[in-house]
């Protein structure tokens, strides 16, 4: 996940967008331990896990969807290796979006 | 001497027993293919002069088969590469520790070669484990008595830590008629399977595949115990375990569905058995001699009713369509609809209105701390 605070920085400043993680963690104690090391700096959900991988569809994690200002889902990428671990890639999806 | 070695013990705390215990335990545990238990202690090990080069070698042949021999040796498995540099590291560690350990330097000069090539082939099965696996399969004779089965059971799982062993013998011993026993063996099974999967989760990689190892063991074992109970006529039992084994697999199990069926049709539920025998032929796995005991099944259930086109018609455009449903499911994505209603709550536990974060382009990483 580093590779997401590093794309971060490119949008901080920026009030158009928004990241946001959805952890499916069971075990509340192993997420807080996880999210003090971690720091992340953007908001983090949580969801249950069967609920979210029914309803989004997803059996790898992560799983990274980008939604346009409507709200529509319009990327996914799957697991680390679709995703790559740049953050150029991120800036892709989300350049397009942006237009 | 004696104040020499007591001055060289280090000053972290051994978990437990001195070096040449931790030594010995992580070679026991690495046997069984238990990584996380047998690296903890061979860390332990390591952290004694006395056994420290032995330790590092071994740690460093653990992260050898790791970093580039694990890919599929086990369904789910893959190679991690973060464990190649852990490799170098232990094995020079021993070879440092000890110049004239032979086994170290042939360890090092084999992990300097896959470090150096272009691609590794998996490691191939051990033959003690073949052998031990050979045993069992023996055992299907009916000849054989059951001890000689269990015990052949017992001396492979005691040799390699994955359930597979105990699986194998369930399913010999209800081929056998002896369910009670095999309902014993399933249960060894789905503990074997829990343990393996969690002492071995860094090679799964993702989540989901660990998760999917998981369910898999879980699956099996409840299909095992559910058609034992079926063999038992305790109907009541072989619904609710076999339902849970199709849930974990997702529906997508030749046997369960096979078993779902059976069921069915014994207690007098065509439709469903119908559907079941269907969702099995559906699936590509299945032995060939299962397909066709399934098929004359499915064309026992439809001869009772008025089949206006042959059998063989019927059924070739049923599983079609049932391929058909299954591929566009694998295709149906989220992407061009709006999020899902989803259930979210901060990290803290308070409920979450994603509609908040409309009019910004957003993005949403689904994650695990696993």
């Amino acid at each position: 996940m580093p590779h997401l605070k590093t794309a971060y920085t490119k949008y901080q400043n920026d009030p158009g967008v928004a990241f946001v993680l959805v952890s499916i963690d069971d075990d509340d104690k192993r997420l807080q331990r996880y999210l003090a090391e971690m720091k992340f700096p953007f908001a983090v959900l949580r969801a249950n896990k069967d609920e979210a991988q029914q309803k989004m569809g997803f059996d790898d994690l992560p799983a990274t969807f980008y939604l346009d200002r409507d709200g529509i889902v319009r990327f996914e990428a799957r697991g680390l290796e679709s995703h790559g671990d740049s953050k150029e890639r991120v800036s892709w999806y989300i350049e397009q979006l942006k237009r | 001497m004696l104040a020499m070695v007591i001055a060289a013990v280090p000053a972290a705390p051994l978990a437990q027993g001195g070096g040449r215990e931790q030594l010995a335990r992580g070679r026991a545990f690495w046997d069984q293919r238990l990584a996380r238990s047998a690296i903890a202690a061979l860390e332990a090990a390591a952290r004694d002069k006395e056994t420290a080069a032995e330790a590092h070698e071994v740690l460093g042949r653990i992260y050898t088969f790791k970093g580039w021999q694990q890919e599929s040796v086990f369904p789910g498995w893959h190679d991690e590469p973060s464990c190649r540099t852990l490799a170098l590291t232990e094995l020079r560690a021993a070879v440092a520790a000890k110049p004239d350990l032979a086994s170290a330097r042939e360890a090092l000069a084999t992990a300097e070669k896959f470090a150096a090539a272009d691609s590794v082939d998996p490691a191939a099965p051990r033959d003690e484990i073949k052998a031990l696996d050979a045993r069992i399969e023996t055992a299907r004779n009916p000849a054989v008595p059951i001890a000689d089965l269990e015990a052949a059971i017992e001396a492979r799982a005691k040799a390699q830590a994955d359930p597979a062993p105990y699986f194998t013998g369930a399913q010999v011993l209800l081929d056998r008629g002896e369910a009670d026993r095999a309902v014993v063996l399933a249960e060894h099974g789905r503990a074997a399977s829990e343990r393996f999967v969690g002492e071995n989760l860094s090679a799964y990689q993702m989540a989901g595949k660990s998760q999917g190892a998981y369910n898999r063991g879980r699956a099996t074992a409840a299909d095992l115990i559910g058609w034992a109970a079926f063999l038992k006529k305790d109907y009541a039992r072989a619904a609710a375990s076999l339902g849970e084994a199709e849930r974990l697999s997702r529906g997508q199990d030749f046997i369960n569905q096979v078993h779902l069926a059976e069921l069915a049709r014994t207690t007098n539920q065509t439709e469903p058995a119908r559907e079941h025998y269907l969702s099995a032929l559906a699936l590509t796995s299945g032995a060939p001699p299962q397909r066709q005991r399934a098929t004359e099944a499915l064309r026992t259930i439809q001869g009772g009713g008025q089949t206006p086109e042959p059998f063989d018609v019927w059924l070739e455009r049923e599983l079609t369509r049932r391929r058909e449903e299954r591929r566009t499911e694998a295709l149906r994505s989220v992407v061009d609809h709006p999020l899902p209603g989803l259930a979210l709550t901060t990290a803290d536990g308070k409920p979450f209105d994603a509609a908040g974060l409309r009019g910004k382009v957003l993005l949403l990483n689904f994650f695990a701390s696993w």
